[in-house]
């Protein structure tokens, strides 16, 4: 590459940039410029015919840099090195010049200088041409394995998913079983099918599919290696039940003397202290709870080891840990009801009748607390009326502020479990705006408000208080009506809002996936890539990357697993080509950069006697943190060394003509 | 902390004495020194309604004036307290605003100084001297008697700025109560309001409203109520009457008292103490419980 | 008869929200939280604080201050506590009292009564003799109170507040 020879080919996009500037000037005053060698000016650069210009240009003038003036690098970069590879050049050797969104679409009021603007830039970018130099990028082997973490609905879909594309997956769950959310539920709107009777098929076919394998009662610790090769440390909690002993005969839950209240039903219903999550549990198997387990707390009892007929108790058990070895990462940990009792004037916490929407569903369940009649938790007895209250803590500034999407649909599924267990009853919904956006989601409103003693009240109370024999008193303004209504209710719903499980900031620092404002996983773009994140290899699944509704989760959750697969599908990873390079004879080993990186892609080796950084090219990503902070300029950017920039910077500083 | 500049607002040097009474009888023997702060004035929260930025510059006048003595400010009405605090978060804020009020201020000779700190009678009872000390002093344990606690709007919101109390449970007031031996409870809306503001606009739907508040605490089986605040004691205590007469229930009829004074009659001190021969509700039946007569 | 819809107007929307700073009446969604917890509204029915936010936002406040119901509000602040959007209900009423009075609206006359005893006096009312239990009257003396020390009010601090608040106490 001894001679410089450069073409340079200035876009006019239509009327963008040229009916601000004039195109064909920039060009002439390019031709002027040193080692360029020829010059040009087309309508639509991008287009076909603009396209082959180039190429033909490039074997007829045996050109070996290109200069593209024309619209973003992010727009139509990879379309011009499409070109230089196509015509046998290192797609690394074009420069491409912003003059519409930096010049003529911010300059359209003064032309004259978005034309000056446009040559300077030009200029600057024949001045770095000089400089560049062929890139080549490394590829990687990947695992065609993943990982998901989270085993409910989303991580149940994504598994089966990837399974079936010949895919190893291991699901990762920190609960015993695998059923989510999903599996508390008694109902699914709008279609009001048994929750669990579609979802526990589901979950079976998790259990046996010769591609999966289900880390229960497990959580995932550490995350180290790159994208492709991903070294997941997971623990293995304590069970203290041998559970490849353990057949889930059940004996043990059965004799067992301790109690603790029901995590599964929302804090309503007791369980034991030896206890399966659920009846329809995958995996079926047990869980010592040692803060109420009477050997745990008093040394006393052991009745679960005697009866047990396999001797799978052993109260001795230990955490243990695993490191899987995997390609790709799905997170699929779901949502949190928001902490209702932080809503000090709704007095959830205080007052026995004031329930969340789980909790009515765990009343409403046939393997509820009550066996699926709807009771006050005060005194057991039906209630006659019932308050839905409608954005509990959505929606507001003080506790969360967006909308919890699911709200009003599970609303009107509420109204149908209460009128359903009690006909006689009357419902009050306490609403804002009822949105009821998804498929079948009108036509399930319609039905339901037309029902008998049900009555849609546009307002929203204020403060609850509790009368002397437990019904909840309150006013609340009917904006339809223009009415204050005092209302005495038996039960109060509150629809609340919905936040990121509480485990996921840990988590997520340990994936390097950025939060939004919500707390939620930060995807890579909201609207085109809402299951990807910055981290690559790591996908998102579900409600942790927003509110979700069933049907929403199992799309976003399949996306995600096409994602993977066609992550993992190609077979390899390509390191990024603005890659940070070491200068070996400079570098001192200062370990600056090992500081501000934040992919963890450096580390200081030890080579004959010498301390040198090392760049690891999977896990960069070409950020340049390094390179800024480098202090002997060891440490370059391909794409960007500091040659480069300053060849730029001292032509724009200089000025153009 | 035991040394506090004196806050008395307008309402209690002018009319509700009892609190001041109270106040200077009580507080220094539980170890609070009282340090009179006469130019003080009023803090201007009756007059935000007609022009806000001269409530703010009264309030700003105030803790000026205080923080160049360098003492707290004890305010002994809810208003006050919600005031100071509120002005010291609103400029702190507000610079330009910070500006205009300093130079009214200087026609004064005051320079603008929002440091100094501002304190309720309830928080000096509770957060500072302490339930425990307070129990060590009771001599006349209100025992057996039933005293509905009622902090007062403003104890109690706006809660973005800092309050003596919880804005929907409010807990301190009745630890209080139970210090002095008194038995406390739950009733609906504890934390409502008394009505006092709109005296002006309309006194009968003022008495409405402090009628129906008497009359859910009647209902839940109280014995007295106990407030902290002049206005809410004025509707509570002085146009208790009135709000009988105006909806025609007999049974609103309940003893009502200022905190402090619960306290000193808890520590043994005499109704004169107290100033409990200017209560106009009917507290005798309280008194026959404690065997404590009136005019002793 | 129809609303016509020039009436429609934002300059008294940004007065108010001048006045209100930081918080902001535009977020409001007519949840109703306000009046479902508003003190005045439940023995006045005619003062609904959702309301005054709502024709605020429009510009038509003409007739919320010809009838005077803005002082109906008890200033409970339950509004402004539970409000979802920060709207602080109950500050724009005070703006709208506020600005009532610098239009020329006559204040309800016990306040008016009551600023003109501060700008004179130091005190929302003179100090006053009051009845006890044993008919006898009391004065602060009488009770052994500290005298109220003169002048209950600096004469530079009179004329300033004179000034914010205007002749309505003429």
């Amino acid at each position: 590459m001894s001679e410089v020879r450069i073409g340079v080919y200035v876009c006019h996009c239509g009327k963008n940039i040229g009916g601000v500037i004039n195109p064909a000037k920039v060009a002439e005053y390019a031709s002027t410029l040193p080692n360029v060698v020829v010059a040009r000016d087309y309508v639509y650069m991008c287009s076909s015919p603009g396209q082959s210009l180039i190429e033909e240009d490039i074997r007829k003038y045996n050109l070996n840099r290109v200069i593209v003036a024309a619209c973003s690098p992010r727009m139509h970069e990879p379309t011009f090195q499409g070109v230089l590879k196509r015509a046998g050049l290192n797609p690394w050797l074009l420069q491409m010049v912003n003059i519409r969104e930096h010049d003529t679409w911010v300059h359209e009021d003064t032309p004259d200088k978005a034309e000056e603007k446009a040559k300077e830039l030009v200029a600057a970018a024949v001045a770095r041409a000089a400089h560049l130099y062929e890139i080549t990028t490394e590829k990687f082997p990947v695992i065609k394995s993943a990982v998901v973490i989270g085993g409910g609905i989303a991580g149940i879909r994504a598994s089966l998913d990837l399974a079936n594309a010949g895919i190893k997956v291991y699901l990762i769950e920190k609960k015993q079983s695998i059923g989510g959310k999903m599996a508390q539920l008694d109902k699914t709107f709008p279609t009001l099918d048994c929750s669990q009777c579609i979802l526990t098929p589901l979950m079976v076919d998790v259990s046996r599919h010769p591609n999966i394998d289900i880390y229960a009662y497990s959580e995932v610790v550490d995350v180290s290696g790159s994208a492709g090769n991903f070294k997941v440390k997971v623990k293995l909690k304590p069970t203290y039940v041998d559970w490849s002993k353990c057949t889930g005969c059940g004996t043990c839950v059965e004799k067992c003397p301790g109690r603790a209240p029901r995590e599964f039903d929302e804090g309503l219903g007791v369980r034991k202290a030896i206890y399966f999550e659920f009846a329809q549990a995958v995996p079926r198997r047990p869980v010592i709870d040692p803060k109420h387990c009477l050997w745990f707390t008093k040394g006393i009892c052991r009745v679960c080891e005697k009866v047990c007929p396999v001797k799978a108790i052993d109260y001795g058990q230990e955490e243990r840990y695993v490191e899987l070895n995997v390609g790709a990462i799905i997170v699929a940990i779901g949502y949190e009801l928001y902490d209702l009792s932080r809503l000090k004037e709704y007095g959830y916490g205080r007052f026995k009748n004031v329930i969340s929407g789980l909790q009515l569903e765990r009343l409403s369940s046939a393997d509820g607390p009550t066996r699926g009649k709807i009771v006050r938790p005060s005194d057991g007895r039906e209630p006659k009326t019932v308050g839905i209250v409608l954005c509990a803590g959505s929606r507001d500034e003080k506790h969360v502020r967006y909308c919890c999407r699911f709200g009003c649909a599970a609303a009107i599924k509420h109204i149908y479990y209460i009128k359903h267990a009690i006909p006689d009853a009357k419902v009050l919904v306490f609403y804002t705006d009822v949105r009821a956006f998804g498929k079948g989601y009108e036509e399930f409103y319609q039905k339901y408000r037309s029902e008998d003693n049900v009555f849609f009240i546009r307002g929203r109370p204020a403060e609850i208080f509790e009368d002397k024999d437990g019904s909840l008193i309150f006013d609340v303004y009917d904006s339809n009506t223009g009415q204050l209504i005092n209302v005495k209710a038996d039960l109060v719903v509150l629809e609340g809002a919905v936040v990121p499980p509480k485990d996921w900031e840990a988590l997520r620092r340990v994936l390097k996936v950025s939060c939004d404002p919500g707390g939620f996983a930060l995807e890579l773009h909201p609207k085109l890539r809402p299951f990807e994140t910055t981290s690559d290899g790591v996908f998102l699944a579900g409600a942790i990357q927003g509110p979700k509704d069933i049907p929403d989760t199992v799309a976003h959750a399949a996306a995600a697993a096409a994602a993977a697969i066609g992550f993992l599908a190609k077979g390899y990873v390509e390191s990024v080509p603005y890659l940070a390079v070491v200068n070996d004879e400079v570098c001192s080993g200062c370990g600056l950069c090992v500081s501000v990186c934040p992919y963890d892609a450096i580390t200081i080796e030890e080579r004959e006697g010498r301390r040198v950084a090392k760049v690891n090219s999977i896990r960069c990503k070409g950020c340049g943190a390094c390179a800024a902070t480098c202090p002997s300029g060891a440490m370059q950017q391909n794409y960007f060394t500091d040659t480069q920039i300053i060849s730029e910077v001292v032509s724009l500083a200089g000025g153009a003509k | 902390m035991s040394k506090f500049l004196l806050f008395l607002g307008c309402t209690i040097p002018t009319k509700q004495y009892a609190y001041e009474i109270s106040v200077r009888s009580v507080l220094p023997r539980l170890g609070v020194e009282l340090v009179e702060f006469p130019e003080a004035g009023c803090c201007g929260f009756p007059l935000k309604g007609l022009n806000k930025k001269a409530w703010i510059y009264m309030s700003a006048r105030i803790l000026s004036i205080a923080s160049k003595k360098g003492l707290p400010i004890l305010a002994l009405c809810n208003g006050c307290d919600t005031s100071l605090r509120k002005i010291k978060d609103l400029l702190k804020h507000d610079e330009i605003l910070r500006e205009e009020i300093a130079k009214l201020l200087e026609d004064e000779g005051v320079k603008l100084n929002l440091n100094a700190g501002v304190y309720h009678t309830l928080e000096v009872l509770h957060d500072f001297i302490g339930v425990e000390k307070i129990k060590s002093q009771v001599r006349r344990p209100l025992n057996g008697i039933k005293i509905a606690s009622y902090p007062g709007c403003h104890m109690l919101r706006p809660s973005d700025i800092p309050r003596p109390e919880d804005p929907v449970e409010p807990r301190k007031f009745d630890s209080v109560l139970r210090a002095l031996g008194a038995e406390v409870g739950y009733y609906p809306d504890k934390g409502g309001c008394c009505g006092a503001t709109i005296l002006p606009y309309s006194a009968k739907h003022a008495l409405l409203i402090v009628a129906a508040k008497l009359k859910t605490i009647k209902d839940y089986g109280f014995d007295g109520i106990s407030t902290s605040c002049p206005y809410c004691m004025e509707m509570i205590d002085a146009k208790q009457d009135a709000a009988r007469s105006e909806v025609g229930d007999e049974s609103i009829s309940i003893p009502a008292f200022y905190l402090t004074q619960l306290v000193g009659l808890a520590m043994g001190l005499s109704p004169k103490e107290l100033g409990l021969n200017l209560n106009v509700s009917p507290i005798e039946s309280i008194l026959e419980k404690l065997g404590v007569s009136l005019y002793e | 008869m129809a609303l016509e819809v020039k009436l429609l107007d934002s300059k008294i929307l940004r007065e108010v929200r001048e006045l209100v700073r930081p918080h902001n009446p535009q977020y409001c969604y007519q949840c109703a939280k306000c009046t479902s917890a508003c003190t005045a509204t439940k023995v006045i029915p005619d003062y609904k604080p959702h309301l005054i936010v709502a024709l605020t936002r429009l510009g038509l406040i003409k007739g919320l201050l010809d009838s005077g119901i803005i002082w109906a509000c008890t200033e409970c602040w339950k509004c402004s506590e539970y409000c979802p959007q920060d709207v602080a209900p109950v500050e724009v009423v005070i703006a709208l009292k506020n600005l009532s009075v610098a239009m020329g609206y006559k204040p309800p006359e016990d306040l008016k009564m009551m600023a003109k005893n501060v700008v004179e006096l130091g005190y929302i009312s003179p100090p006053i003799e009051v009845l006890s239990k044993e008919f006898e009257m009391y004065s602060r003396s009488a009770l052994s109170l500290p005298e109220l020390v003169k002048p209950y009010i600096h004469e530079g601090t009179a004329k300033n507040l004179k000034k914010l608040l205007g002749g309505i106490y003429e």
